[in-house]
């Protein structure tokens, strides 16, 4: 068994050499901090800080504003405001800053405003995007809120902070209540990380298998090592490197979440505020990807020996990807009703019970023992892939220049 | 001391096809063996029973006197007909994970794979990928790889394949090194010359079965006939004792075969030669068939025998329709 250890090391140390693992496992992650920190960056100016939230208006193409105040509602511009209100005490003077271009709106205050909220407004041209009272507006509220304390200031500014509850499922805690999306998020995140990481590892490990069959290298390798050996090896190595992927993910991911929520851009996205990842549930979704990942590295390691080539080893793949990623045709059933009967028996299965599970212990509480038979069956599922593997995994479909038709396989099953 | 490789009675078929129907030999330190046989002749099955890619369906394969068990399957270098390499991989990275699977430790096996490198002149690819590496460095390579080890057996199919001139004298010397130093050398190939320059003895399987035996030179005198071979002008048919005068399609002009009668020696003929003014002779000596001539009358004649198999086996079909 030594030489299974030379080749785990062999293959994972060339795994974790190339570049291209690198860019995809660091990628991802890389890509949500710089995604948060460009938009936290672009929508900053105009980003309300979360303590002293002050509403903005839209002044649209209007970059000086002249006001004349005739019912003495304003008396003065705030500092804030400074380099974009003027207060004029004279008409005349102010309509020509207008014309000349000084000031590029004038709103005159009529003396009833109080009670008609009349106010006239002065352009050079007609200018559409200058057809606007939110300087005017601006400056009210500004006036108005001076005095207001800062905790009604932020209700004032943001009266409403909408959440979405369906009242028809049980929440984790016990209440009658779940956030959608915030659920949404969560469970789709890490049913692409747990994919991603278990068919891109798997992947790898058939392609290894099936280069070495086309470069000719399995007959020398055979001749040194067991062909289970090779592919235990494999399956450790890949694995691992996979295994490190989805750590480097989900670890990265939840940082850049983290940070994501700090910054003020982020502080109106409800549903990424919301989210509530169950980190006592890591490890269960651990077990489910170990035991899902070396199942179908078995398989894809059988399917491997079996192929000449990428294109011939996809027809196989095909039967056994579909089962397990059934659970994501029916996402909306598994968000609506995650503990309906088909939900349950889909997470008990092999194959299709990984993705299934992981829905369902993201977003509810499922039964201790539909978890452990879940588990159980997936212990089941792999015991017969390590059998399979290890019925096809042989010399004499390894050195086979061709691949066997559907017809061939119980032939080749029973050796 | 017990043989290299001994092989007694082994069998194998895939389905109903019988690739080995009969194969018995042995291989021995210090030799080089030549394993020959026409394509499909079960040579191929052979090394892999050897090498316990596949196991005999009947008869026994011991080798270094024991059955192959991982310790000396790390005491073989082997080198298959169809062979490749990483093409991704770096070159000493690879040399080094093959080394390690034949129990070099990665340090060794790294050290060994420079050495053989700088041997090869192909130092300054080690840090190259495989595929950057022309088709004759690949192959020098792939050699490197089969005995960095320092295998007490080394099993070569077409080890000449796909080298020029210069590299297929640099393998051959290689090879020799390696009978020196007591290694057992079995080369499959189908280039006879080289077998006869090479090899110490040989095994040739045609349809499975064990035709040819032993030492190289004593196969070719047991093939020899009662004849000679002569370059000259003259006319041959004049001498006495000469039945038949057969003209050698040889690279050299006026090359012919004498056959003679039973009681005719050599020196009779060289003798009558000598007294004859007419003939002129450049070339004399006595007509021991090539590996070649050996190889394709051999074939020939199994050819022969399914022919005749096949004919019996038709004729057996029509007295059955016909009873």
């Amino acid at each position: 068994m030594n030489k299974l250890w030379t080749v785990f090391w062999y293959e994972l140390t060339t795994q974790l050499k190339r570049r291209g693992y690198w860019v995809g496992t660091l990628g991802l992650p890389l890509s949500l901090f710089v995604f948060a920190f460009g938009y936290n960056f672009l929508a900053g100016a105009a980003a309300p800080d979360p303590q002293e939230v002050v509403r903005q208006f839209d002044f649209r193409g209007i970059q000086r504003a002249g006001i004349v105040d005739y019912s003495g509602a304003f008396r003065k511009v705030p500092e804030s405001l400074a380099s974009r209100i003027t207060l004029y005490d004279d008409e005349q003077q102010a309509r020509a800053d207008v014309r000349s271009g000084k000031i590029d709106a004038l709103y005159v205050v009529a003396e009833d405003w109080a009670e008609t909220g009349d106010v006239r407004l002065h352009t050079p041209n007609v200018a559409l995007d200058r057809i606007t009272s939110a300087p005017l507006e601006q400056l009210f509220y500004e006036t108005v809120v001076e005095d207001v304390e800062p905790r009604l200031l932020r209700r004032l500014s943001r009266p409403v902070n909408l959440e979405l509850f369906n009242l028809s499922r049980t929440s984790r805690d016990g209440t009658q209540a779940t956030n959608e999306d915030a659920d949404f998020i969560l469970v789709y995140v890490f049913t692409i990380v747990f994919l991603l990481g278990l068919f891109v590892s798997s992947g790898y490990l058939m392609q290894g298998v099936i280069e070495e069959k086309e470069n000719k290298a399995i007959e020398v390798l055979i001749s040194s090592v067991r062909p289970l050996e090779l592919l235990g090896g494999k399956i450790l190595a890949y694995g691992t490197q996979g295994l490190l992927a989805i750590v480097l993910w989900v670890g990265l991911g939840l940082l850049a979440l983290n940070t994501a929520v700090q910054l003020p851009a982020f502080q109106t996205a409800t549903a990424l505020l919301n989210i509530q990842v169950p980190y006592e549930r890591l490890p269960i979704m651990l077990a489910y990807f170990v035991l899902a990942y070396f199942t179908f590295a078995a398989i894809y390691g059988a399917i491997g020996a079996l192929s000449s080539s990428l294109t011939d080893g996809s027809q196989y793949i095909f039967v056994f990807v579909l089962p397990s990623v059934i659970p994501l045709y029916l996402f909306g059933i598994f968000l609506q009703t995650p503990n309906a009967t088909l939900p349950t028996i889909l997470s008990i299965l092999p194959l299709s019970g990984p993705i299934s599970m992981l829905i369902r212990i993201t977003i509810v509480e499922v039964p201790v023992l539909e978890i452990v038979l879940s588990l159980g069956m997936q212990v089941i599922g792999l015991i017969g892939a390590v059998w399979l593997a290890a019925r096809l995994f042989r010399v004499q479909t390894l050195l086979s220049g061709q691949t066997p038709k559907w017809r061939d396989l119980p032939k080749l099953l029973r050796g | 001391m017990s043989p290299a490789v001994d092989v007694q009675h082994i069998a194998k078929a895939f389905g109903q096809f019988q690739a080995v129907r009969e194969a018995t030999f042995e291989v021995r330190f210090g030799e080089i063996f030549a394993l020959l046989g026409p394509n499909g002749a079960g040579k191929s099955t052979t090394i892999r029973m050897i090498l316990d890619i596949i196991r005999p369906d009947s008869g026994t394969i011991r080798v270094f006197g024991r059955p192959l068990d991982d310790a000396a399957k790390n005491q073989i270098g082997y080198l298959p007909e169809e062979r490749g390499l990483y093409k991704s991989q770096k070159v000493l990275d690879m040399m080094t994970y093959l080394g390690t699977l034949k129990g070099l430790k990665p340090a060794e096996s790294r050290k060994r794979a420079m050495s053989y490198l700088e041997r090869l002149e192909l130092a300054d690819f080690a840090k190259k990928k495989v595929s950057d590496l022309s088709k004759g460095m690949q192959q020098k390579v792939q050699f490197a790889v089969t005995v960095m080890h320092e295998p007490r057996l080394l099993i070569i199919d077409e080890p000449f394949s796909g080298l020029d001139p210069v590299n297929r004298m640099v393998v051959k010397e290689w090879l020799y090194e390696l009978r020196q130093k007591g290694s057992a050398i079995v080369m499959s190939t189908h280039q006879m010359n080289q077998v006869e320059e090479m090899a110490d003895r040989l095994l040739m399987i045609s349809r499975g079965q064990q035709r040819l035996y032993g030492e190289v030179q004593a196969i070719r005198e047991q093939y020899a006939i009662h004849a000679i071979i002569v370059e000259g002008q003259g006319d041959w048919s004049r001498l006495d004792g000469v039945t038949q005068v057969e003209s050698l399609n040889e690279q050299r002009r006026g090359a012919v075969r004498l056959h003679l009668r039973p009681e005719v020696s050599y020196d009779d003929v060289l003798a009558a030669i000598a007294r004859d003014d007419s003939l002129t002779i450049e070339r004399f000596e006595r007509a021991v068939p090539s590996l070649d001539d050996i190889f394709i009358q051999v074939a020939e004649e199994d050819a022969q025998e399914v022919r005749w198999l096949n004919r019996r086996e038709a004729e057996r079909e029509v007295e059955k329709e016909a009873v």
